[in-house]
C-alpha cells in the first residue's frame, strides 16, 4: 500500500483568542514542535490548558494568531480544514444517521470521486480493521456507541492521504473495558496504517497506554515532551510530577545543604543532582511514591515518619505518614508486614529530582 | 395523603379545563343533536337527522373542507421552503445578520386582519398597484379576486406572507441548537454543501421540522380571518374554507344545531387527519 503520510511541523505558533487586546492573554503560548510521520502522540494537561486549541490549529478550525503550520514542509496555515487532509475524530461518535455502515465509511472517498472499485476495496480492509465487516449492511444508527466511535476513526483511516488522525478525547463515551480494547485497536491501526495519530486526553492513563510521545501541557505551555517513561521517573516540573502518576510525586520543601545533599526539616537527602550552582538555596525535592522504599532501620538517606493510614489497593499498600507536618506517601508490596507507629522510609538518591523555581535541576 | 386532599389540590385546575374545554365540546355533540335555528331557537332533539343531512345532502361542507386541505398543505409546505431558506441564509455568519432576522419577522408582527386589508388594496383589480404596476409592463390586468383559479393563490399567498416568518423562526431556532461537530466532520469528510445540507442539515433538522410542520398545519386549519377580509370565501364558493362555512351556517343563518354538527365533524376529521399526517412525516423523516 502506498502511503503518503507527513510530517508535522508547528513553527513559533501561538493563539490569542482575544488579538486586539493591548495586552493580550494566550491561550498557547509561542512553542515549536515537530511530529514525526507514522507516530502516537498523546496531548496531556487538565481541562482549559490549551490542548484542544493546539488540535483545532492543526486541524484548521483555529487559525492562529502567530506561526506556520507545515506538512511535509508545505504551508497549510491559510488552508481550510477541508484542504488540510486531516481526519477528526471527537469526543462524541459522529455518523451519518442516514446511511448505512458502508455508505458512512465510502463517504469522504465518494465525496472526492473516487471509482466504485477503490472504494470498496477501501471499505472492506479499512471495516476489516476495526471489526465492523459484519454491520456494512446495516443502518449506522443502530450500533452501538463505540461502534460508532470506530465509524468516525474509520472515516478518517479509508482516505490514504490524511497527513493524521486527530483524536480530541475520542473514548470519553466508551465503557471501560471497551476502552481498553479499543485503544489497543489504534496502536495496532497505528502500526499497520502508519498514520500519524495525535491523541487529546487529560486522562494520564489513556496517554500513557496510547502514546509513544506524550506532550504534557499547562496553562497554554508545553511543559515536557517525552516517552511515559521519562514523564513517571523524572518530570521537568513540579506540575508533571503533581499530574502524572497516581498518587501524585511527593514534594517537600527543602534548603540546598551541600552540592548534592538537601535537607527536608533536620533529615539530610543525599540526591544526585549537581546543586553547586544554584543561587537560590530553597529548593522541592520531589520523589514518587513508587520509589519509596521501607527501610529496616535508620542509615544514610531514610527518612522517619508516623504512620498516620495504610489503604490496601489490592496489588499494593498505600502508605501516608508524617514526618512533623509533611505529609509523605509511599508504595508498598501488599505481602510486606507494616510495623506500627513510627517507620523508616528509604529515598534512593538516583531517584530523588531536586526542583529549583518549579523546574528540575 | 388522602383522597380529599388530592381533590381539593386538583379542583382548580379540573374546573378551568372543564369550563373552557369539555363542557363546550359536550353541549357541542348536545346541540349538534338539536334543530336550534332562529325560527325554533330551543334544545329540543332530533336525534342524528343533522348527520345525516350532512352526509348525504351537504357538498357544499366537503367541498370546502377539500378546499381547506388544499390551501392549508400548500401553503405550510410553501412557508416551510421559504422558512428554511431563510433560516439558512441568516444561519451562518453573513453581514447585517441582525438586521435580516429582524426583517424576516416583521409580518408575524403585523396584525393579520389589518394586513389582508392592505393586500386587498394591493390586489384590487382596478385601483390596486400591482395590476397597475403589471400594466406597466405591458402585462393585461390579472383578477386575483374574481378568478375562483387565481383567487385561491391570492389566499395562500398573503397566507404565506403572513406565517413564514413563525416557520423561520421555529427553524432557525433548531438550526442554532444543532451540535457543530457534524458539520465539521463532513467538512473534514470533504463534503459539498448539497451534501452537507442532504445528509447533515436536513436529518438533524428532521425533528424539528416535524414540530413545525405540525403545529403550522393545525393553525393553517383554522384559515378564516385572511379569507373572510380578501374574498368573503368568494367569487362564488372558490376561496369558502371549512371554518368560513361553518361561521355562515351558524352566525349568519343562525343554524346552530346544524353547525354545530358541521363543527363536531370537523374536528374529528382535524385530529384523526393531522394524527395520521404526524405519523407518516416521522416515518418519511426519521427513519427510526
Amino acid at each position: 500500500m502506498e502511503e503518503q503520510m507527513a510530517k508535522i511541523d508547528l513553527s513559533n505558533i501561538s493563539h490569542t483568542y482575544n488579538p486586539l487586546d493591548p495586552k493580550p492573554t494566550y491561550a498557547l503560548n509561542p512553542f515549536s514542535m515537530t511530529w514525526e510521520n507514522g507516530k502516537r502522540y498523546a496531548i496531556l494537561g487538565p481541562s482549559g490548558c490549551g490542548k484542544t486549541t493546539m488540535l483545532n490549529i492543526v486541524s484548521g478550525l483555529v487559525r492562529p494568531s502567530k506561526g506556520e503550520i507545515l506538512f511535509d514542509e508545505i504551508p497549510v496555515t491559510d488552508l481550510k480544514t477541508e484542504d488540510r487532509n486531516i481526519a477528526q475524530v471527537f469526543q462524541f461518535p459522529v455518523i451519518y444517521n442516514t446511511m448505512t455502515v458502508y455508505d458512512n465509511l465510502a463517504f469522504p472517498l465518494r465525496c472526492r470521486e473516487f471509482t466504485k472499485e477503490k472504494i470498496e476495496e477501501r471499505v472492506k480492509s479499512v471495516s476489516d480493521t476495526l471489526n465492523l465487516s459484519s454491520f456494512l449492511n446495516s443502518p449506522a444508527r443502530k450500533l452501538t456507541a463505540d461502534q460508532k466511535q470506530l465509524i468516525s476513526l474509520g472515516r478518517g483511516l479509508v482516505r490514504e492521504d490524511v497527513a493524521a488522525v486527530l483524536m480530541d478525547e475520542p473514548l470519553t463515551v466508551i465503557d471501560p473495558d471497551l476502552k481498553f480494547r479499543l485503544r489497543r485497536n489504534l496502536k495496532e491501526i497505528n502500526e499497520q496504517y502508519k498514520t500519524t495519530l495525535i491523541y487529546v486526553t487529560h486522562d494520564q492513563n489513556e496517554a500513557m497506554t496510547f502514546a509513544e510521545n506524550i506532550i504534557v501541557m499547562d496553562q497554554g505551555e508545553i511543559v515536557q515532551v517525552g516517552l511515559p517513561k521519562d514523564l513517571f521517573e523524572k518530570p521537568k516540573t513540579t506540575f508533571v510530577g503533581y499530574f502524572i502518576g497516581s498518587p501524585a510525586m511527593n514534594i517537600f520543601h527543602s534548603t540546598v545543604s551541600s552540592d548534592h545533599e538537601v535537607k527536608i526539616n533536620d533529615t539530610t537527602i543525599k540526591t544526585n543532582s549537581n546543586l553547586g550552582n544554584l543561587k537560590d538555596k530553597n529548593v522541592k525535592l520531589g520523589i514518587r511514591s513508587e520509589f519509596i522504599e521501607l527501610a529496616e532501620k535508620e542509615k544514610s538517606n531514610t527518612v522517619k515518619i508516623k504512620l498516620t493510614r495504610v489503604e490496601d489497593f489490592g496489588n499494593f499498600k498505600l502508605l501516608t505518614g508524617k514526618m512533623g507536618d509533611l505529609v509523605i506517601k509511599s508504595k508498598v508490596e501488599r505481602e510486606k508486614p507494616i510495623p506500627d507507629g513510627e517507620l523508616n522510609l528509604y529515598f534512593p538518591p538516583e531517584k530523588c529530582c531536586v526542583y529549583s523555581d518549579e523546574k528540575l535541576v | 395523603m388522602n383522597f380529599k386532599h388530592k381533590f381539593v389540590f386538583l379542583f382548580p385546575g379540573l374546573f378551568v379545563l372543564i369550563g373552557i374545554l369539555i363542557f363546550p365540546i359536550i353541549f357541542t355533540i348536545r346541540l349538534s343533536l338539536s334543530g336550534w335555528n332562529s325560527y325554533t331557537p330551543e334544545m329540543n332533539f332530533i336525534g342524528i337527522t343533522n348527520y345525516i343531512r350532512l352526509f348525504t345532502d351537504d357538498p357544499r361542507f366537503w367541498e370546502s373542507f377539500f378546499r381547506l386541505s388544499f390551501l392549508s398543505v400548500t401553503t405550510v409546505i410553501l412557508q416551510y421552503v421559504i422558512g428554511f431558506a431563510l433560516a439558512m441564509m441568516v444561519w451562518r455568519e453573513i453581514k447585517f445578520k441582525r438586521f435580516f432576522r429582524v426583517i424576516f419577522l416583521v409580518p408575524m408582527m403585523t396584525t393579520p386582519v389589518i394586513m389582508t386589508v392592505i393586500w386587498r388594496t394591493f390586489f384590487h383589480e382596478s385601483l390596486g398597484p400591482v395590476n397597475d404596476l403589471l400594466g406597466g409592463l405591458g402585462v393585461k390586468p390579472i383578477l386575483w379576486l374574481s378568478d375562483p383559479v387565481i383567487a385561491k393563490f391570492t389566499v395562500i399567498i398573503v397566507e404565506v406572507w403572513q406565517w413564514t416568518p413563525f416557520m423561520f423562526l421555529l427553524l432557525l431556532a433548531g438550526l442554532l441548537s444543532l451540535p457543530k461537530e457534524p458539520f465539521l466532520a463532513a467538512a473534514i469528510d470533504g463534503a459539498s454543501p448539497f451534501r452537507k445540507f442532504v445528509y447533515v442539515t436536513f436529518p438533524l433538522m428532521a425533528p424539528i421540522s416535524i414540530g413545525a410542520i405540525i403545529i403550522r398545519l393545525i393553525e393553517a386549519s383554522k384559515i378564516m380571518d385572511t379569507v373572510f377580509v380578501l374574498t368573503s370565501g368568494g367569487p362564488g364558493t372558490a376561496t369558502e374554507t371549512s371554518s368560513f362555512y361553518i361561521y355562515i351556517k351558524g352566525l349568519r343563518e343562525f343554524q346552530m344545531g346544524y353547525a354545530a354538527t358541521l363543527s363536531f365533524t370537523y374536528l374529528v376529521i382535524m385530529i384523526i387527519s393531522l394524527t395520521i399526517i404526524a405519523k407518516v412525516l416521522t416515518k418519511l423523516m426519521i427513519k427510526e
